[in-house]
């Protein structure tokens, strides 16, 4: 055992450690390709739907943003009526879900008691893997004949209202804009939820403690101490939300009843990008095609910026936790 | 006396507060409950035999073998394209750009590709695959099983990156101090010690990446497009239950709403299976950390 | 109380012996060392013995640790750390970004504050390095990981389960594992990190029963902040404090004779 060590040979080993170089580099290059296709995913989405509608975009793009028309006989595209109708029913979701959203994860971080939050948590959780599709077909089998039943009252009741009234006139289809945004609603509502519970219990323990020492409610805890240093993160969430919104195809198509009209109620049937898309793509061609990939293109470009803001809003906070 | 009243105000304001949040659970779970109950009633009244050995091209009368079979062959290879490069990209942001600029900004996109919507997905694909391989063989292959896949492996990116990203960084950086530190090399210290020690971190997320991209369907419409026959090349149109349950939707024949039915009732007891799968994992190794 | 008396004096008398005997291994020069704009050690300069056993003491972010982590270069794994001057090992600059490190690590072996067995099976850990800088056939690197467990005393405790995992070996077992794993590669420097601090009493003593017979083979550079461990195990002793070198010497002087007030103060206790 107390032999001397042996040196390993060094000729041997300055050549091992060369070629130990080399694929260090070669290993380091294939990795850094992968992930610069991370890159090349999402410039490709980008370019290649540029590409796709550039005779409608560069043709005649000012009159394709500008136009409300949709006429596949005619050959003339107008892209206002899906943008329209994407930014409401987005809009209508993300007033309904977050108010909401807030309170359940209130509920959830707060309010629970201990035993019922982490199955709870859990629940909402699972809630958010639902594929779409699933929120769409119970749109439009059991929520838009339940919605065609309740239009008349809530014409009675909201049309009455002056200004905020127009937004609930209308046949009662049950198909539309407020169904579909209702839909969008509840299926962004676990997304939002649980970035806020989330983001809540990043605040310190020992902020809400000196809170609670000073006698506040939990409400005055939460509304004084956990909403302002959470503040940007939970307005992240909700952009987040409002990308998801945006983007959904599944959830609307079905329940939006696919017209192109730009109406002042909510009551009415609309369209939005996406749906447009998912409805027409296969059956389009030439300009019709090219216009419903600029569609795709302006919607790309639209969510790209909104989730943008969001994951920034979203870094902020995990900055000031040093992460 | 003016100390009491604001002090009942504070406990009324609380209270209401507090009744709201629990009414607002109650509310939001409700809808929950809701869809998973009705997905499951008429999922489950629709279930027989035959949605597993017949397919899609009987109609009222046939079932969604073809469908399964192509949602499982698409899955496949959206995994199998995804999950190596995928752990590959994840390698690079932990272990060489971890505090890079280019790194910074890679992870910060594919955080945004995470919620980037699936329909312009789709469309990408069929700019890039489809029509380019319509063109070639003078439209004897368009839409394909691959195209599906590649679509799907698009929705699965994000997820596989960000966890391998994220298991990896867990590792402890005396690991990688003591391989290096026998004059171990990095891309052996990566491929033998590192991936193993957070090999059980990067199932979970190809198990999560799995249960995102199996209930797509936006991005399969004008990729894989659909087939009302059984098959297995990849270069064919390719039914998918998804795709299946979005054309049985649009029909008005109550039967193939039915079929529709049990169709969403699989696609979300798989889904919620995997979660579920993946959660316990990773509760476990949470509790093995700490 | 007697006892490490004893053992202090009978250090005296080797490391008396030692200085006329052992040459000179590693020979540090004028070493700076930055990170992040901190200036972290100040113009070291030390001759460590060969095959004796070399202590560095000070008090918490002195730059002991730093001082250790530069002798194998493990320090240039992260971005912004930069280090300047000489450590000559065997009269060659390994700081010499011409120098391979990989060379150097299979050189300079380096044990860890916690212990850190490899996500494999026992005989895996200790084999890791071997497959890495040689090609043996099966029974000669089954005789080599058998030679690195009996010079770590761990042979008899794992030999019969060898392909278990390392993870279910007692932190003792581990940290002992992790000195196979590194003298496994025949280096001619052992560095070792404050190699007991996670440690009970038990398992402590027995890797200092344990670095006292390695010293027979290789040249070993302790780091630890117990000052007790130092005048145990080591023959030379160095003193650093704010990344100055305060004093460095014979281990039993430096104890009993220190020359430098803030030397005297951190051993008898007054800070620290």
């Amino acid at each position: 055992m107390s032999s001397i060590p042996a040196t390993i040979d060094t000729l041997d080993t300055g050549r091992r450690s060369r070629l130990d170089a080399r694929h260090d580099r070669i290993f380091r290059g294939v990795l850094r390709f992968c992930a610069l296709l991370v890159l090349a995913a999402l410039l490709g989405a980008a370019l290649s739907t540029l590409w796709g509608g550039r005779e409608i975009l560069f043709g005649q793009g000012l009159h394709f943003l500008t136009s409300t028309a949709w006429n596949p006989v005619e050959d003339d595209y107008g892209a206002l009526a899906p943008v329209f109708g994407t930014l409401v029913t987005s809009l209508v979701a993300i007033v309904l879900a977050v108010p909401v959203s807030f309170g359940v994860a209130m509920f959830l971080t707060e309010i629970a008691p201990n035993w019922l939050r982490a199955p709870a948590s859990t629940a909402v959780e699972l809630l958010a893997a639902i594929p779409s599709i699933i929120y769409g077909m119970w749109g439009l089998f059991v929520f838009v004949p339940f919605m065609a039943r309740i239009e008349p009252a809530l014409t009675d009741t909201l049309g009455r209202i002056p200004l905020l009234g127009k937004l609930f006139q209308g046949p009662p289809l049950g198909l539309g804009l407020l169904t579909a945004g209702i839909v969008l609603a509840v299926m962004i509502l676990p997304f939002i939820t649980s970035v806020m519970r989330e983001v809540f219990l990043t605040v310190p323990t020992r902020l809400k403690e000196s809170a609670y020492a000073l006698g506040s409610t939990r409400w005055e805890v939460l509304w004084d101490i956990v909403l302002p240093y959470t503040r940007s993160a939970v307005i992240g969430g909700i952009i987040l939300g409002l990308g998801r919104a945006l983007g959904e195809t599944m959830a609307v198509t079905f329940v939006l009843g696919n017209s192109y009209n730009i109406t002042s109620s909510l009551l009415m049937p609309g369209t939005s990008i996406s749906s447009s898309i998912a409805n027409e793509f296969n059956e389009a061609v030439g300009l019709h095609r090219s216009a419903l990939v600029a569609l795709g293109f302006l919607l790309f470009v639209v969510t790209f910026i909104v989730l943008l803001i969001a994951r920034l809003m979203l870094r902020q906070l995990a900055r000031r936790e040093g992460r | 006396m003016p100390a009491t009243s604001l002090y009942a105000r504070r406990r009324i304001t609380n209270a209401l507060a507090m009744g709201l949040g629990t009414a607002a659970t109650v509310l939001g779970l409700f809808f929950l409950v809701w869809i998973l109950w009705l997905t499951l009633l008429r999922g489950i009244g629709a279930l027989r035999g035959s949605l597993f050995t017949r397919i899609t091209a009987y109609g009222p009368d046939g079932g969604l073998a073809n469908a399964i079979a192509g949602s499982l062959m698409m899955d496949l290879i959206a995994l199998a394209i995804c999950t190596p490069i995928c752990v590959m990209a994840g390698m690079w942001l932990a272990e060489y750009a971890r505090l890079t600029r280019l790194g910074t900004v890679i992870r910060f996109l594919n955080d945004i590709l995470l919620s980037a919507p699936s329909i312009v997905l789709g469309l990408f694909v069929y700019m890039i695959i489809v029509l380019p391989m319509s063109d070639l063989t003078d439209g004897a292959v368009s839409f394909s099983g691959l195209a599906g896949g590649v679509a799907l492996a698009l929705i699965g990116l994000p997820v596989i990156v960000r966890t391998t990203d994220e298991m990896l960084q867990l590792v402890p950086a005396t690991l990688r101090e003591a391989a290096l530190s026998l004059g171990v090399p990095q891309w052996k210290l990566t491929v033998q010690l590192l991936l193993r020690a957070a090999s059980s971190g990067i199932v979970t997320g190809v198990l999560l990446a799995l249960a995102r991209l199996a209930g797509e369907t936006a991005p399969l419409l004008f990729t894989a497009f659909g087939n009302n026959f059984m098959t297995a090349h990849p270069l064919d149109k390719m039914a998918s239950v998804p795709v299946a349950i979005y054309q049985y939707t649009n029909d008005p024949d109550p039967a193939l709403h039915a079929i529709a039915w049990a169709g969403a009732l699989l696609i979300t007891l798989f889904v919620l299976a995997l979660s579920l799968l993946t959660r316990l994992f990773l509760s476990r190794k949470k509790a093995n950390h700490g | 109380m007697d006892n490490r008396t004893a053992v202090i004096a009978a250090g005296a008398v080797t490391t008396m012996a030692a200085e006329a005997a052992h040459r000179t291994k590693i020979r540090v020069r004028d070493l700076h060392f930055h990170y992040h704009g901190f200036h972290a050690l100040k113009g070291i300069g030390m001759d460590i013995p060969e095959r004796q056993v070399t202590a560095i003491i000070g008090p918490s972010g002195c730059g002991k640790s730093t001082l250790l982590r530069v002798f194998n270069r493990i320090y240039a794994i992260y971005p912004g750390l930069e280090a300047r001057g000489e450590i000559l090992v065997d009269g060659v600059n390994v700081l010499d970004p011409a120098y391979s490190v990989n060379l150097l690590r299979s050189k300079v072996g380096m044990v860890f504050q916690k212990p850190v067995p490899f996500p494999m099976t026992i005989f895996e850990n200790v084999a890791y390095g071997i497959r890495h800088h040689e090609k043996l056939s099966r029974a000669d690197l089954a005789g080599r990981v058998e030679q690195a467990l009996r010079s770590a005393a761990l042979w008899d405790e794992v030999k019969d389960k060898l392909k278990q995992s390392a993870l279910g070996l007692s932190g003792g077992q581990q940290q002992r594992l992790c000195i196979a794993r590194a003298i496994a590669l025949k280096p001619e420097v052992l560095l070792l990190d404050e190699p007991t601090s996670a440690l009970d009493p038990i398992a402590t003593g027995r890797v200092e029963q344990l670095i006292d017979e390695l010293k027979r083979d290789y040249t070993i550079v302790i780091v630890t902040h117990n000052m007790q461990q130092a005048a145990r195990v080591s023959d030379c002793t160095a003193f650093m404090y704010l990344g100055e070198l305060v004093e460095f010497g014979a281990t039993a002087t430096l104890f009993t004779k220190p020359t430098k007030r803030q030397t005297e103060d951190y051993i008898s206790g007054r800070f620290g």
